[in-house]
């Protein structure tokens, strides 16, 4: 057996080999003869021809040496091969067409699919992800909502104490940009603050030292962190001794006590990691814990759910939801960590991976339709092969062949697209958009693309195979394609009606974004270059020093050369804003608490955005600490709470004086203080003076949320950046700027979402478009050929070109009107699916109707072109070849 | 079987195959030339005779045949099996009416 298997693999190896020396071999044999024959006494004439004769025909001989060596499959196979790979070379045309539309299908799909990959069927990389959960609660009522659930300190220690069957753990609802100190390197940095556990709910030993301690997560315990493998590697060269030493974060000691594995992520993927130590108290008070947690081993997530309901059922804000909700009910529940971390990209990941099934389908249909336009060119070939004694099998066998060969090599060029369709995907996405780390061409995605590949060749190559069965060798002509013209005008009726649909949804998303990006900010981005730094550092939880910081930095930065104005604020337009709670002392509402964005500024924050000021005045560098607390409210907060009263000279929190309004600017929406608002908003804002800053609580809290931006307006750019770094290092040495923006960037981050939406979906919908167009063409095209002796006669009984034209035209006008049609349709029904994504646009959008009408109006001209070909039919000819 | 057994006496090429064949079998069996070849690579093909490029007695490059162990093992198989058909047939000749 094994010697039989290493013949066949000699033989397959060395096939050149094996045929020159058969000639050779035989060539001898003949030879020999000869000589006997000659040393017997015949002429050499003579002998020669009698061994010829005794031996018998060569080809035979050398034919059955070949099937001996049971390498006729091979041959064959190798044989039809070559043979197709010929055929399809001579028709570049339909070859490169069709290659094409599958590399453009299955590029689409396979780069889709390892989207959906990564998101969706990739474990998470942590040990039994099954057993990792989160929290969820559902509230059934007039309000109904499910989602994702953060917690206060009370609930976490509910939690944590009453629900025997989960190990718990907390962190922080994000990372927060830190400026960390090992040694003499000031570096900024990603810190993520996590509860005793949280290392454990993840199974992640540090490879050195221990995860936190239940005494270290205590409010007030001892300050110590745990490095990511990166950065010990970074900061710390690797030290072996690294345990015990002390880390600067936030200008506070840190204890070291543990280095995690290599490649370890987490949640919050930080790169150093403190206690959280969550307390009833600061933020504690509001839910800004998120809660992941572990299935004890034996214990069920029916178990779990009922601990977590009755030990969260009792806590205050429960019964606050309960109260302001009357016949609320609500109900806490654990959900995989897995789906809840996809949770909102899992719609649009599905949705993409249909319509990119669907674009492979109308390939499909295509091709198939392609393939037989051209089956019925090969008529006559398939005729003369099937004479000369062809049987079906082999006709059959030669069109799987094509197919085969063309899905192979179609392919392998949709992997390379789809791998260049990935990253430019992948650059668009902000980063830490995903919920995972990368996404990459594994090995199950090549196995999709190689499946699809598969799947498109059958689908699109089982229609002209049925169909060769009807050539009739006695007619001498096929009967290919007859009857299928109204099936194919159906199919391509469909794919003008999907291509419609994602036209129409492209064009409301290309208007939401216009009109987006339109909004008039409220102030003048240009000119204005931004740079962040984190103050979240014990030696600025002193209001004094927060001050000083500022006063020194702006001053520094105004004497740079070009620079007309400078100022701090804690958040700018475009960004999100921190959500704070007033109370309204004066109007009709007076005693209401409300919530409202919130931002601290310095005196020529304005001047330096160019806000413009409505009523009264903005603040001055005399507006200090020790003198009346003032405050400025926008036009939005002014309309809602005092109704368009003059505001100035009214009071919030009891003490706060309105001392002007200002005009809005747009925020990020992405704190949804109103829901279903537009990712960019004008709302309710008050801004307060920086020096008024005294609550030394509030100022640690907010610097932990977010990191204040100095803006300079200047005339020229040119060198400001450097400038501006120079002037903060003046003021402290230790203080790295976590990034410079300019501000008109800053829309278009907010907006990341929208863009990605649009260019995706533009991408897939013009790819619908030019598989349609390809459609139409090839059936005009189809009609064309197959009907060119009708053609003939209808011209020479007096027809007229122009009226043939439109005879034949009409087949794919038809199609592609009625699918317009029936897309009108599924629009109507599909469309008002993208209301929520959609702002300032109605749903049935008249003028981005009418672009996609006229859009495929004008393609479906151009694909008809074919019928030009009309004017070259010759009734003389067609009529002699009757 | 005649192939492999002329093969086992020396290595041979494949007109030596057909003239030891003759020889052998006493001018009795003559295999037609044009099926020799096919046979050959058969056998080589099931691994019983391994082929060899070497020199013809008169300075030629010939290709030469070897009988490999699976293809001894095979001869002395079929040798076998032929020689107890043969024996049997012979038997079944020899008999007479009388030990009917």
């Amino acid at each position: 057996m094994l010697a039989r298997l290493h013949a066949l693999l000699r033989a397959l190896t060395s096939r050149r080999d094996f045929e020159a020396g058969l000639t050779e071999e035989l060539r001898f044999h003949i030879e020999q003869h000869t000589e006997d024959l000659v040393r017997s006494g015949i002429s050499p004439e003579e002998a020669r021809r009698r061994a010829r004769m005794e031996f018998g025909g060569i080809n035979t001989v050398k034919e059955d040496c070949r099937e001996a060596r049971g390498l006729m499959v091979f041959d064959e196979l190798e044989r039809e091969c070559r043979y197709a790979a010929r055929q399809l070379w001579r028709n570049p045309g339909f070859t490169g067409t069709v290659i094409l539309t599958l590399a453009l299908a299955i590029g689409a799909n396979s780069a889709i699919f390892s989207l959906v990959n990564a998101l969706l069927l990739n474990e998470l990389p942590y040990t039994h992800p099954e057993r990792i959960g989160t929290l969820y609660a559902r509230t059934s009522g007039p309000q109904s909502s499910d989602t994702r659930r953060t917690i206060d300190g009370e609930q976490w220690e509910r939690v944590r104490d009453d629900v025997p069957s989960l190990l718990s753990a907390v962190s922080a609802m994000r990372t927060s940009g830190v400026n960390v100190r090992a040694g003499s390197v000031v570096q900024y940095l990603h810190a993520g603050r996590v509860s005793a556990q949280y290392f454990d709910v993840l199974v992640l030993h540090p490879v050195m030292g221990r995860n936190f301690s239940e005494d270290e997560d205590r409010p007030q315990g001892p300050r110590t962190a745990i490095l990511s493998y990166a950065l010990w590697e970074t900061a710390f060269g690797g030290n072996p001794n690294v345990l015990g030493q002390t880390v600067l974060l936030k200008s506070e000691p840190h204890t070291i006590i543990g280095v995690l594995p290599e490649g370890a992520t987490t949640p919050l993927n930080a790169d150093v990691y403190t206690a959280l130590q969550p307390g009833r108290e600061g933020e504690g008070q509001a839910a800004n814990f998120v809660a992941i947690m572990r299935l004890r081993d034996a214990a069920t997530w029916q178990q779990a759910d009922a601990e977590l309901n009755r030990a969260l059922s009792g806590t205050v804000r429960a019964r606050r939801v309960a109260s302001t909700n009357p016949g609320a009910r609500l109900t806490y529940y654990s959900v995989p960590l897995q789906i809840a971390a996809t949770d909102t990209l899992r719609p649009q990941a599905l949705a993409l991976m249909l319509a990119a099934g669907f674009i492979l389908l109308i390939a499909c249909a295509n091709i198939a339709g392609l393939t037989l336009v051209r089956m019925l060119r090969r008529t006559d070939e398939i005729t003369i092969r099937l004479a000369l004694g062809a049987s079906r099998w082999q006709i059959h066998r030669q069109l799987w062949i094509e197919h085969l060969l063309l899905a192979f090599v179609g392919g392998t060029a949709g992997i390379g697209v789809g791998f260049l369709a990935l990253r430019g995907l992948l650059l668009l996405l902000p980063e830490h958009f995903l919920p995972v780390a990368s996404v990459s061409l594994d090995s199950r995605v090549l196995g999709f693309t190689l499946s699809l590949s598969l799947l498109t060749s059958v689908l699109s190559g089982m229609w002209p195979a049925l169909i060769t069965k009807r050539v009739d060798l006695r007619s001498g002509r096929g009967v290919i394609g007859g009857g299928s013209i109204r099936l194919r005008q159906a199919l391509i009726a469909g794919e003008v009606a999907l291509t419609v649909v994602l036209l129409a949804a492209t064009g409301l998303l290309i208007r939401t974004l216009i009109g987006l990006q339109t909004i008039p900010p409220g102030f003048n981005p240009t000119g204005v270059i931004t740079a962040k730094a984190s103050l979240d550092d014990v030696r600025y939880h002193d209001p004094a020093a927060f001050r000083d910081l500022l006063t020194e930095s702006l001053t520094a930065m105004r004497e740079i050369p070009g620079v007309q104005s400078a100022a701090v604020g804690l958040t700018l337009p475009y960004e999100r804003a921190l959500l704070d709670a007033v109370t309204l002392s004066d109007g009709k509402e007076a005693g209401q608490q409300i919530t409202t964005n919130e931002v601290y500024v310095t005196p020529r924050y304005f001047d330096t955005l160019q806000v413009p000021v409505l009523a009264g005045r903005t603040f001055t560098d005399a507006d200090g600490p020790d003198t009346q607390h003032v405050v400025v409210v926008n036009q939005t907060f002014a309309r809602k709470f005092f109704h368009q009263e003059n505001v100035v000279g009214r009071y919030l929190n009891k003490n706060m004086l309105i001392v002007g309004v200002v005009a809005d600017t747009v925020l990020s929406s992405e704190a949804r203080l109103n829901a279903g608002t537009a990712p960019l908003t004008s709302e309710e804002t008050i801004y307060l003076p920086a020096a008024q800053m005294v609550n030394v609580r509030f100022l640690t809290l907010v610097h932990g949320f977010f990191q204040p931006s100095w803006i300079v307006r200047a005339a020229s750019s040119k060198g400001v950046p450097a400038r501006m770094q120079r002037a903060l290092t003046s003021a402290d040495p230790q203080l790295p700027i976590s990034g410079f923006y300019y501000v008109k960037d800053l829309m278009a981050a907010t907006l990341a979402t929208q863009r990605i939406a649009v260019a995706v979906l533009a991408a897939m919908s013009s790819l619908a478009l030019l598989l349609s167009a390809v459609g139409i063409f090839a059936l005009v095209a189809n009609i064309v050929a197959q009907r060119t002796r009708e053609i003939g006669i209808r011209m020479a009984l007096g027809s007229t070109i122009r009226q043939t034209m439109i005879q034949v035209g009409r087949s794919g006008v038809g199609a592609s009107a009625l699918g317009l049609l029936l897309g009108l349709i599924l629009c109507a029904g599909a469309l008002p699916a993208m209301r929520s994504v959609l702002y300032g646009v109605g749903v049935y959008d008249a003028p981005t109707m009418l672009v996609v009408v006229l859009t495929l109006c004008a393609v479906t001209l151009l694909a008809t072109t074919p019928i030009l070909r009309v004017a070259r039919i010759d009734p003389a000819r067609t009529l002699r070849e009757e | 079987m005649l192939i492999l057994k002329a093969v086992s006496l020396k290595p041979l090429h494949g007109y030596g195959v057909l003239q030891r064949i003759r020889q052998i079998s006493g001018n009795a069996l003559e295999i037609p030339q044009g099926s020799l070849y096919p046979a050959l690579y058969r056998l080589e093909h099931q691994g019983l005779i391994a082929p060899e490029w070497g020199q013809s007695e008169n300075n030629r490059r010939a290709k030469y045949y070897t009988l490999t162990s699976a293809g001894r093992r095979r001869l002395r198989e079929e040798a076998a099996g032929w020689n107890r058909l043969a024996s049997a047939i012979a038997a079944a000749l020899r008999t007479t009416s009388k030990e009917v």
